[in-house]
């Protein structure tokens, strides 16, 4: 028997081999996470009115000189409540600069929500409309995004931060961002 | 009396229009533009839906966007750019063509050929094996 | 003690299946009664499995978590049977269930002349199948899993979209089909094992495929059909991955009905019938895996687990890793030089199945496609209906093309000139035809339209020009091929035109007022509560007229479902043979005004129709097969 029909005869065989190997490898891979296009590049460039004072506006040189991490979170969301106590233990115990992304919620009741549960952020911005989400490609919440000092994007943690992404992810990227000069 | 109710939506695939009279169009191209753009699109929250059947608030934020820019005169180029640029490639529903997915719009083709000449291959052996004496009792 | 008995049913119905597996290994006497012993009691002990789980969902036993999750007290008893096999675990308990019932079928009604050695291989094949399904139904995906709740709760209830009669007929007609091919596929080990392929074997394969096709192409139509009318904007294909995984299979398996014919008839295509057997199986069981693993975001995926999904590839890295082996070792002693010409029917029947295969291959990769870039490393993409419709089009257009052409190529030869020109003849006036319909409608010239008709009245016209060649020598056999290719045509002719010539609007519309769509005024009467068994709703009535005729109601409402406070939209529809008029409510307005769309459909129907028709095609087959059975020599 010749290569050619030998190759023929076993190709069923191969292609399906490949086809499984594809499928075990998606089977450790999550569908529906939309990876962040933002990754290395600067964040988009925003002004919005804080939280407490609306007259104050926050923008990009706010971030600048310093490890951030912008927390994308909204009243009727449940996860973040449920990644609100962590965050509160990572602003105390960490040290980390939290700059909170009030998405489309009602400004009062945004207030009342920190006011019961503690509030980890040290500025926070008031996105009622979306449209800085929408720049920033901010799909669900909670999102939360780590900027370096020069206020660029190198992470976006989808979904609420939990003791596993923050040991593994998280904390060691923070470390190192704060070696990296200005 | 009718009774007027708030209804919220899940992401589920049920089909509730925001109104499409927030979106008012002066020609029928720019409609047409609309629905075609808002039809490729993917809603990243209802992962099922396009952008012009899902109700997530982030689906209602994009169509106004969309909205926005086409009367503002951008092309359709322009949208999906700026589109991609904040989402990635996720929300095209119609992959672009680019080297990562040369294997998904070439293939078919690829395949077909290959097909065709392993057909024609197979059937030009009638002419170098024995033919069959009984060729016309099988007609 | 319910729940209980069937989970203990599904634990016997294992011990028959793992006897059904080692078949082969008994004395000759014994083995025919073995198997219907071992098969039959299968079937026993799965259906009472699946009885108890009906009547643990009539009695909406909350404690099994299976029923906790898809019943509820005010669910309508009708839709408790759909729920049984509504969710993951009961649709599994499904699958086996209906294993067993083929393998019943095939043990009791299979050809007798098949030899005795291939049936006991034939029984092998179906039992270890059947224990790997068992196997997975026990250890991953039990349903009769029970929780004993501390304080009274109620169920989740079912989700709205599924409290629909479709449910009860869909899955069934579609595991039908699925699992229908698990035959062919033990055909087929069976041929490869024992190194021939006679034309017995090809004779005594042909109902095990015609009736899983069957079935199979009536579950997708039913799915087609269902998705129209409860997803409330007139789709109805959605290149959905599911979807697709149900498409591949029906591809491969009527790429196989057409090679089995040629190996029945000419003794040829052996090899290739073999492969498609093992094929249309395999794609049947990766649709399983797609479904169920949790590797695509689907409208239709059941709730994931990561474990169910090893399993399950492993399973089918064991079985069809081992066929194809099996094939590739095999498989030289069915290889034969073609023994006909390049303007053959074996030719255009070759050809048939690349295009065929072609498609299946197309739609694989475009859904899955996300998960290789993604595997790489190469980013993520979505693979969606612009893609599907841009590339299966080239394809299906040259095989409708074919389609009309093959019945009039001889065997072996092609000689005669006359058909030429005969074809010809009909070709052009099907380009006639599809010239001057639509101006003659008062519909607008599109070029698409043009092409989909063209080959639409084409297919017919060849088709029936084929019947009328045939004069008394017309039988029950090619009265099924006659029918099914006329049922591709209409459907052809039904996608063709509405894809075309639909039209709609969206607006925001107050009691009273009007709009006009292709023709027809629709008019806003009035708005009410009304309320159904199980949820409130709002309905929206409004009058459709054409012209000055009478003017016909029509009511779509939103659903509220007491249960959950899950919110449907459903539809209401105007059908006549030739259009639907769709209508979906929206939200209300402070104003009073609702936001309202209407659709104009036309020929949506044919697409089902056509559908049917292949069905009844496949069931003309069915019906000349059991005549001829002992006829055949």
């Amino acid at each position: 028997m010749n290569l050619l029909k030998k190759i023929y005869f076993t190709l069923p065989l191969i292609i399906f081999a490949m086809i499984i190997l594809i499928l075990w490898r998606g089977l450790k891979l999550n569908p529906a996470q939309v990876p962040s296009p933002l990754i290395n590049k600067p964040l988009p460039h925003f002004a919005l009115p804080t939280l407490f004072d609306e007259k104050k506006i926050v923008t990009n040189e706010d971030l600048m000189g310093h490890v951030t991490l912008v927390n994308v979170w909204a009243t009727w969301c449940e996860a973040c409540a449920e990644e609100h106590n962590a965050l509160l233990e990572l602003a105390q115990n960490e040290h980390v600069f939290f700059l909170g992304l009030d998405y489309k919620d009602d400004v009062d009741a945004a207030k009342k929500w920190l006011a019961q549960r503690g509030n980890p952020y040290q500025m926070i911005a008031v996105d009622y409309a979306g449209t800085v989400a929408i720049d920033w490609g901010v799909y669900g919440t909670p999102e939360t995004f780590v900027l370096d000092k020069k206020g660029m994007i190198r992470y976006k943690q989808i979904g609420p931060i939990d003791t596993d992404s923050w040991e593994k992810k998280l904390k060691p990227l923070i470390a190192q961002l704060r070696n990296e000069p200005i | 009396m009718k009774k007027i109710i708030i209804i919220f939506i899940l992401c589920i695939p049920l089909h509730l229009f925001a109104a499409d009279d927030f979106y008012p169009f002066e020609t029928p191209v720019e409609q047409n533009r609309f629905a075609a753009l808002t039809s490729q699109l993917r809603c990243l929250v209802c992962q099922n839906q396009n952008l012009a059947e899902s109700n997530a608030a982030l689906a209602v934020d994009l169509r106004q966007q969309i909205y926005q820019h086409i009367q503002q005169g951008q092309s359709d180029k322009q949208i999906i750019d700026y589109l991609v640029e904040r989402y990635g490639n996720f929300i095209l529903y119609r992959p672009p063509f680019v080297a990562a997915t040369w294997g998904l719009w070439l293939g078919p083709l690829v395949f077909l050929l290959v097909g065709i000449v392993c057909l024609l291959f197979y059937i030009r052996k009638t002419a170098t094996s024995t033919r069959s004496n009984n060729f016309e009792d099988k007609v | 003690m319910i729940p209980e008995l069937g989970h203990f049913a599904i634990i016997l119905a294992l011990c028959f299946a793992i006897l059904q597996a080692g078949t082969p290994l008994f004395a000759r006497f014994i083995r025919n009664k073995l198997a219907m012993t071992t098969a039959i009691s299968q079937f026993i002990f799965l259906s009472m499995a699946m009885l108890c789980l009906i009547a643990s969902f009539m009695t909406n036993d909350i404690t099994v978590m299976y029923v906790r999750e898809h019943s509820h007290a005010l669910l309508p008893f009708l839709y408790r049977i759909g729920a049984a096999w509504g969710g993951h675990e009961g649709s599994l308990l499904l699958w086996c269930l209906i294993l067993a019932a083929w393998t019943v079928a095939f043990i009791l009604f299979g050809d007798k002349k098949l030899s005795e050695r291939s049936r006991s291989h034939i029984m092998m094949i179906l039992g270890l199948l059947n224990c790997g399904f068992i196997l997975f139904l026990l250890l991953t995906s039990n349903p009769f899993q029970r929780d004993f709740p501390s304080a009274p709760i109620e169920g989740n209830d079912l989700t709205p979209i599924l409290q629909d009669p479709g449910l009860i007929f869909h899955p069934p007609m579609l595991y039908l089909g699925y699992v229908g091919f698990a035959i062919g596929f033990a055909f087929a080990m069976a041929a490869l094992i024992e190194g021939n392929c006679s034309k017995e074997w090809a004779h005594a394969c042909r109902p095990w495929i015609v009736l899983p096709w069957s079935f199979l192409s009536l579950g997708i139509v039913l799915g087609s059909w269902w998705a129209y009318r409860e997803l409330g904007w007139g789709g109805w294909w959605f290149w959905d991955p599911v979807e697709n995984a149900s498409l591949l299979p029906w591809l491969s398996a009527t790429a196989l009905l057409h090679s089995l014919v040629v190996s029945e008839k000419r003794q040829s295509f052996k090899g290739w019938t073999l492969l498609l057997a093992i094929l249309t199986f395999t794609l049947s069981l990766l649709g399983t895996f797609l479904v169920r693993s949790g590797v695509l975001v689907s409208v239709h995926a059941f709730a994931n687990d990561p474990t169910r999904g090893i399993f399950l590839l492993c399973y089918l890295a064991l079985i069809i890793g081992g066929a194809f082996l099996l094939y590739g070792t095999r498989i030289k002693h069915f290889y034969q030089p073609p023994e006909f010409t390049l303007f053959s029917r074996e030719t255009f029947l070759l050809f048939n199945s690349i295009l065929l295969l072609t498609a299946v291959f197309t739609i694989t990769l475009g859904t899955l496609y996300p998960i290789i870039l993604d595997a790489l490393n190469a980013g993520k993409i979505s693979v969606g209906e612009p893609y599907f419709n841009t590339v299966f089009m080239p394809i299906v257009l040259p095989l409708l093309l074919l389609m009309g052409l093959a019945p009039h190529i001889p065997w072996g030869k092609m000689t005669a000139k006359k058909t030429e020109k005969k074809l010809g003849v009909i070709f052009l006036l099907s380009g006639l035809i599809a010239a001057i319909a639509p101006y003659s409608l008062g519909f607008e010239w599109h070029g698409l339209a043009f092409l989909g008709i063209l080959l639409s009245v084409w297919i017919i016209l060849s088709t029936l020009q084929y019947a009328y060649s045939l004069q008394k020598k017309i039988n029950l056999r090619s009265l099924s091929m006659i029918t099914a290719h006329i049922g591709i045509a209409i459907i052809a002719l039904g996608v063709t035109v509405n894809k075309s010539y639909s039209s709609e609007r969206q607006l925001k519309i107050s009691p009273g007022e009007s709009v006009s769509l292709a023709n027809y005024s629709f008019t806003f009467r009035n708005i009410d509560e009304t309320h159904g068994a199980n949820y409130d709703a709002i309905t929206a009535t409004f009058d459709v007229q054409k012209n000055n005729d009478m003017p016909l109601p029509l009511e779509a409402e939103q659903r509220i479902y007491k249960s959950n406070h899950e919110v449907l939209s459903k539809p209401g529809i105007l059908v006549n043979p030739f259009r639907d008029l769709y209508l979906a409510l929206g939200n209300g307005f402070s104003d009073g005004a609702w936001s309202v769309r209407i659709y104009y459909k036309p020929m949506v129907r044919w697409i089902w129709a056509g559908g049917f028709l292949l069905f009844l095609g496949g069931l003309l087959s069915l019906f000349s097969y059991w005549r001829g059975r002992n006829e055949f020599t």
